[in-house]
């Protein structure tokens, strides 16, 4: 096999259920394969779901995912609803849709942060992972956790947002709102970020469609699909919003959709939280005695993509069978079109575009040499790697710039 | 579009799917913009291509469950520009749990259908990597965690 | 003063290991560094390689697959190293205890100095659980380790 280096990435890479190991094959600087072994994670979720009654069942597909910990049960409250065709009460469906935006702020700041790091720009994760204070004091306030707020109930929500909550909620959007400029400024403007990040990592349409790919991802190449508006849930279809897509398909497209797509929140936050002023009296729980028997299948926008949960009852008090889809995990695959032909500096930055978390990424990446299977490059390298990269094209910018 | 043109424009799908596949033995919308499809193994490939490829349907996962009459695979695509969510559901017979490998038409159903083989012992033919996939290397042959225990013929 | 008490005075070098966790552990242990808390003022520092810490952070159910990835890294360890179980789920599995894949809380793998049980804990209580440990050194707690500090 010549001069080939296998690069492995992994065990570890969250936000799936079950973090997945790659394998880069390498050939000089370029990758030209790579594998993926899974299961690292696999807590068997699905199996624990069927000996749990459908109340208890959110608490544990919350913690599916800490990041998406409310697109879970979102999704899984559709399903169930579905069933039983519970009617929810309107102020509960916006309480639903606030939260569920709220998560996508605090979400696609966090990626922002960590695509920074990928990059060298420490800077930039320090600031995004500051501005998302403040959304997750707010989520205390509303719900009592930082994360899995447990909010979600079947037939409605289990806590109200009273005008007091509300107020503080749209002091910090404004505030979020500035911060987002600043972010959405520093990206866009910098040259060095569109040298870098530009034609990397790039998915076509077509990769879209056959792996299955959802989510920013998929907006990213021009796909226009978001199930908040396809096939809306809760408040949806009571606010005015717009999907944002973005047709080049690289990694410098993906962070637009995720910057765009936080002033699109925002929005819509507010609209419902207006509605919900509107919307004063009225329950935010409906009366769900039983599940009868039947299927519910039902789908949610997360962060990364739709989420889908399929749920069948047999009328008793727990699901018979529970399947649930994490958009990463149709994403995961795409990597295989991502990465290949691209450079080992790259790959981080293009395995991340996906918004995989780097806290575990980081930690076991190591690069093997493929003959003598010895340790030739270890995590930090790699990212370090990424970032010497950006550094070069910034001294070649300055000199530019100088002469 | 409204309600009562969703339900026309689906009874004209549902009778121009069955024109097309006289061998569907069953269609049912089981929820609201939720549809069910049952076919026989013989035409599995056949409807995919005609979903995936033709109508631009987007894969989304397959759902595998261990049920009364056999195991059940659903094949979960959904058409966005009409939200509606649509499923092909086969059925496998409990002592022979084979079923063509569907990756070749679609790729990204090659990860579920190796979950599937670990967690219910179902094998896919012509599968490009049938190998272990979520269970731990040194996990018994031969237990699926997933198929139920007690079957009412065992009993 | 023991040679324990002595090595963990002070800057530690944390390495955390994520063994099945849904990563909302994980994300509040980042939160520590980031502006608001920064962990980093009292020397605290993520490192890449655990043969750079003092301090092993593990986060998350061992499944069987990860169990030997754990006693790994808890061998390649240079001793003495403080282990931290954060959150409900190695502490004792919490909602996972009844899944197939649960190889059992993390104390029945290797030897814990310090639980810090919540789901997630909060940033605070990380922090504040880390400051327990170092104000009152176990005497006894963790064997293994301790009787190789002897020197
Ligand atoms: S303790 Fe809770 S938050 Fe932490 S990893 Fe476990 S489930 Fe997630």
């Amino acid at each position: 096999m010549g001069k080939k280096t296998i690069v492995p990435i992994g065990p570890y890479h969250p936000l799936l259920e079950e973090p997945e190991f790659f394998k880069l094959y390498c050939d000089g600087e370029t990758v030209v394969d790579m594998e993926w072994e899974t299961g690292y994670n696999h807590r068997g979720i699905e199996k624990i779901c069927e000996s749990k009654t459908f109340e208890q069942v959110f608490y544990v597909v919350e913690r599916i995912c800490g990041i998406c910990s409310t697109s879970h049960p979102f999704a899984y409250a559709n399903a169930v609803e579905s069933i039983g065709a519970v009617e929810i009460p309107v102020r509960a469906k916006l309480i639903r849709s606030i939260i569920g935006e709220l998560e996508r702020v605090h979400s696609h700041l966090l990626w922002v942060g960590l695509a920074g790091h990928f990059l060298g720009y420490n800077t930039v994760f320090m600031w995004a992972w500051k501005y998302r204070e403040p959304v997750l004091d707010m989520f205390e306030i509303i719900t009592g956790n930082r994360n899995s707020y447990a909010m979600f109930t079947i037939g409605g929500v289990r806590r109200d947002i009273d005008e007091n909550k509300a107020s503080q909620l749209i002091k910090v959007l404004e505030d979020v709102k500035i911060k987002t400029d600043l972010l959405v400024g520093a990206v866009m403007d910098d040259p060095v970020i569109h040298a870098r990040l530009k034609g990397v990592g790039t998915l076509t349409a077509k990769d879209i469609h056959d792996f299955g790919a959802v989510g920013p991802t998929a907006r990213a190449s021009g796909v226009d699909i978001d199930v908040r508006r396809d096939d809306p849930y809760a408040a949806y279809d009571m606010v005015n919003w717009k999907v944002i897509t973005v047709k080049e398909g690289d990694v410098f497209a993906k962070a637009e959709v995720r910057l765009l797509e936080l002033y699109e929140s925002i929005s819509i936050i507010n609209q419902c939280l207006q509605l919900l002023k509107k919307e004063k009296e009225g329950d935010i729980k409906a009366k769900v005695r039983e599940i009868p028997a039947g299927i519910g299948i039902g789908h949610a926008e997360a962060p990364r993509g739709e989420v889908f949960h399929f749920v069948k009852s047999d009328g008793g008090n727990s699901p018979v069978r529970h399947k649930i889809r994490a958009p990463s995990y149709n994403c995961i695959t795409t990597f295989r079109r991502s990465c290949i032909g691209g450079t080992i500096s790259d790959a981080a930055i293009a395995t991340a575009a996906v918004d995989p978390c780097y806290c575990c990424t980081e930690r076991m990446i190591q690069v093997y040499d493929h003959n003598s299977g010895k340790r030739t490059m270890s995590a930090a390298e790699l990212i370090k790697l990424s970032q010497q990269k950006t550094e070069e094209l910034n001294k070649q910018f300055s000199a530019k710039d100088r002469s | 579009m409204n309600e009562k043109d969703n339900l026309m424009s689906i009874e004209n799908y549902i009778s121009d799917l069955k024109i097309r596949f006289p061998q569907i033995t069953n269609v049912e919308v089981i929820n609201v913009k939720r549809l069910m499809v049952h076919i026989p193994t013989s035409v599995l490939a056949q409807i995919t291509g005609y979903w995936f490829n033709e109508l631009n349907y987007r894969y989304i996962i397959v759902s595998a469950m261990d049920s009364k009459d056999g195991f059940e695979l659903i094949y979960h695509y959904s058409d966005d520009s009409s939200g509606w969510i649509m499923s092909l559901n086969v059925m496998l017979a409990h002592n022979e749990p084979t079923v063509e490998s569907m990756t070749p038409i679609v790729y990204g159903i090659e990860w579920i259908e190796r979950e599937i083989m670990d967690i219910l012992g179902i094998q896919f033919l012509n599968h490009p990597k049938p190998e272990r996939f979520l269970l731990p290397e040194n996990w018994p042959e031969g237990n699926y965690p997933y198929r139920r225990k007690i079957r009412k013929e065992d009993r | 003063m023991g040679i324990k008490e002595n090595c963990f005075k002070k800057s530690l070098w944390v390495f955390h290991l994520s063994a099945g966790s849904c990563n909302n552990c994980d994300i509040e242990i980042l939160d520590l560094l980031t502006p608001r808390y920064d962990v980093e003022r009292f020397g605290m520092k993520l490192v890449g390689s655990i043969r750079h810490a003092d301090v092993l952070l593990v986060t998350g159910i061992v499944t069987k697959k990860t169990k030997a990835r754990v006693l790994e890294v808890y061998e390649q360890a240079p001793k003495p190293i403080i282990v931290i179980a954060v959150g409900t789920c190695p502490c004792t599995g919490g909602i996972f205890t009844s899944g197939y894949n649960f190889a059992g809380p993390l104390d029945k793998v290797i030897p814990v100095d310090a639980y810090i049980p919540g789901c997630p804990p909060k940033p605070e209580a990380m922090l504040a659980g880390i400051v327990k440990l170092l104000s009152q050194p176990p005497k006894s707690g963790n064997p293994r380790t301790t009787s190789e500090a002897q020197p």
